[in-house]
């Protein structure tokens, strides 16, 4: 886990980092989230509307903006306090996600600063985007 | 200031989620609904990013009201 503290970050500042999902990841979200929808969860239903297989959970997979926050940018001392995201292209159990962060921009007066992020698969389709804004604090 | 306080209230629209949000100079945290402690975070940073500046701590604790804010933004206008 990365402990950058404010001085540390500056705008440019950039992370990036690797991860997938597999089918059961997202039976767990379903639980957990309560949302069934046969689209995630039922290979067939989800071949009979086209796609290839079971979709993943787009606020599954856009919880690595979350490990980008808490791990990586910037770490121990951030706090999520609030995204915006935009889902481009499905994914599904198995792709190997590429998720990089940037600094965009701080606002030194109250220690927040944002991050644009992007979640990709390995051919470079892209997944979704984010507009992400973390506070700060040293614990 | 008239362009300023028409930026800041469409601004102020799209942070606080208020469409119909009419700013006027007098207008603060206290009698502007949802403007708290984090929305006041986000919206300062729009303010920054939209006039491409910057704040220090001290010069927003001296604010009062919209009016004070746009004052602030007059003078880093000028001074860039």
């Amino acid at each position: 886990m990365m402990e950058y503290t404010w001085n540390d970050l500056h705008v440019g500042l950039r992370h990036e980092f690797e991860a997938s999902f597999t089918a059961q990841s997202a039976s767990i979200f379903a639980a957990l989230s309560g949302d069934m929808n046969p689209l995630h969860v039922d290979e067939a239903y989800a071949v009979s509307a086209g796609f290839p297989a079971p979709v993943l959970f787009g606020m599954l997979t856009s919880s690595l903006y979350s490990r980008l926050v808490g791990i990586y940018l910037p770490g121990k001392y951030g706090l999520l306090q609030g995204i915006d995201l935009d889902f481009s292209s499905p994914s599904y159990a198995g792709d190997q996600l590429r998720v990089a962060g940037e600094i965009t921009h701080m606002t030194e007066a109250y220690q927040r600063f944002e991050i644009k992020a992007t979640i990709r698969r390995s051919d470079g389709k892209l997944i979704s985007k984010a507009t992400i804004r973390v506070g700060f604090y040293v614990g | 200031m008239d362009s300023i306080l028409t930026e800041l209230e469409s601004i102020f629209r799209d942070i606080l989620d208020r469409p119909d949000l009419v700013l006027t100079p007098e207008s603060n945290a206290n009698n502007v609904e949802d403007w708290d402690s984090l929305a006041h975070i986000n919206l300062v940073s729009a303010i920054e990013k939209h006039y491409k500046i910057k704040f220090a701590l001290g010069e927003l604790q001296e604010l009062k009201n919209v009016g004070d804010m746009i004052a602030l933004i007059e003078v880093k206008l000028a001074a860039k």
